[in-house]
């Protein structure tokens, strides 16, 4: 048998082998981790649980469609559909005629995490539509810097909210235990485009344009 | 050819261990992003599509990155082939059943407008990294590795009973 050459042994080999396996599992396991539901995280106003972590309007009302839109704030795509559908969506609130529930996803990265931050902030000063027509009309390029958290709490100002709570909420993150928690629900959702819309749990047709034309939008979310 | 083959051999560990890297580097900061590419397949139970989309990344990273240092190249390769031939059934039937969904290989995924699929790119490069995998897997002694040379001139294989 011929001898091991010296520095190009099994033990240098299985030393690399050994490093890269384990610092990846090191990296793995946590991050499987903390993608599972964390249920102590606080959760701002008119969330629901059982509804997916989603921002909840006119959830006492029985009878009527339930409306559930994933989206991410910085989807330019959600932002058309916002610009299209969004004063309806907003009637639908203001008339009680749905229950609407917004899920922030923040697939889209960092900036996204921010926004959805921030709109919980603002949900829990009564301005979670307002803040959210603001961010859709303030898209900036994706991740550019532009949505800062100071961006994002002088934002908080424009819709209104003046409260100093806001802008420590905002800078402080506290949602952002609630924020993953949104990702992993839509996850389970099988939500895998934005913007998606379920009406009494079933996804409308996007291949009929029920996403971008108003009058087959409303048709779906009367049809129920 | 006794002499060019360990350097094809480097040059197919390169190739594939390169390509499994930035795969798995464009992926792994964007995980909502991975386990979304691997739902829009709709070939897994949804919480088995979620859990892969997170650990295939990392899988990438790390024969990828044992594949470019040259440290267990069969095995790296053999694991490497398979991902490869599981990427080529998710994507052809993905193709066969008009599902309408970016492959997700770099990073990106989900759901695309009509006619914007593109199957037969992923699919002819899935084919050419998966013949790489099958070759190094037969033939893993290559230049510049970490694993042993084998003994002889007639043995294949990685010679780990030196």
């Amino acid at each position: 048998m011929a001898k091991s050459q010296p520095g190009k042994d099994n033990f240098t080999r299985n030393l690399v082998i050994a490093v890269v396996v384990g610092v990846l599992l090191i990296m793995l396991v946590p991050t499987l981790l903390s993608r599972q539901t964390d249920s102590s995280a606080s959760i701002p106003a008119n969330v629901s649980a059982d509804r997916g972590y989603g921002v909840v309007f006119n959830g006492e009302l029985t009878g009527v469609p339930v409306v559930d839109i994933y989206e991410d704030f910085q989807c330019p795509v959600c932002a058309q559909f916002t610009q299209l559908n969004g004063p309806y969506i907003e009637s639908l609130i203001a008339e009680k005629k749905a229950t609407v529930v917004y899920h922030t996803l923040s697939f889209l990265g960092p900036e996204s995490v921010n926004a959805a931050n921030a709109a919980a902030c603002a949900a829990d000063e009564g301005k979670f539509l307002d803040y959210h027509r603001l961010l859709m009309m303030n898209q900036k390029q994706e991740n550019s810097g532009g949505w800062s958290n100071n961006f994002l709490a002088s934002l908080g100002q424009t819709a209104g909210i003046t409260s100093q709570k806001f802008s420590s909420c905002v800078n402080k993150g506290d949602y952002l235990g609630w924020v993953s928690n949104v990702a992993a629900a839509g996850a389970k959702a099988n939500v895998n485009s934005t913007p998606t819309v379920f009406v009494n749990g079933k996804e409308i047709d996007r291949n009929a344009s029920e996403y971008f034309d108003a009058a087959k939008f409303k048709a779906a979310v009367e049809r129920g | 050819m006794k002499k060019i083959q360990p350097w094809f051999g480097l040059a197919a560990r390169l190739i594939l261990g390169g390509t499994l890297i930035a795969a798995g580097y464009l992926k792994f900061d964007e995980l909502d992003k991975s386990q979304m590419a691997v739902r829009a397949y709709e070939m897994l139970p949804i919480p088995l599509a979620n859990f892969l989309g997170i650990v295939v990344p990392f899988f990438e990273l790390a024969v990828g990155i044992l594949l470019v240092i040259g440290a267990g190249v069969r095995i790296s390769a053999a694991l490497s082939a398979l991902l490869m031939i599981g990427f080529m059934i998710a994507i052809s039937q993905a193709w066969a059943r008009g599902l309408s969904i970016d492959c997700g290989c770099f990073g990106g995924g989900g759901q695309v407008p009509e006619g914007e699929a593109d199957y037969l790119t992923p699919l002819l490069r899935d084919t050419g990294l998966a013949l790489l995998g099958i070759y190094l897997t037969l033939f893993p002694h290559t230049k510049f590795g970490l694993d042993k040379k084998p003994q002889s001139a007639t043995q294949i294989g990685e010679g780990a009973h030196g």
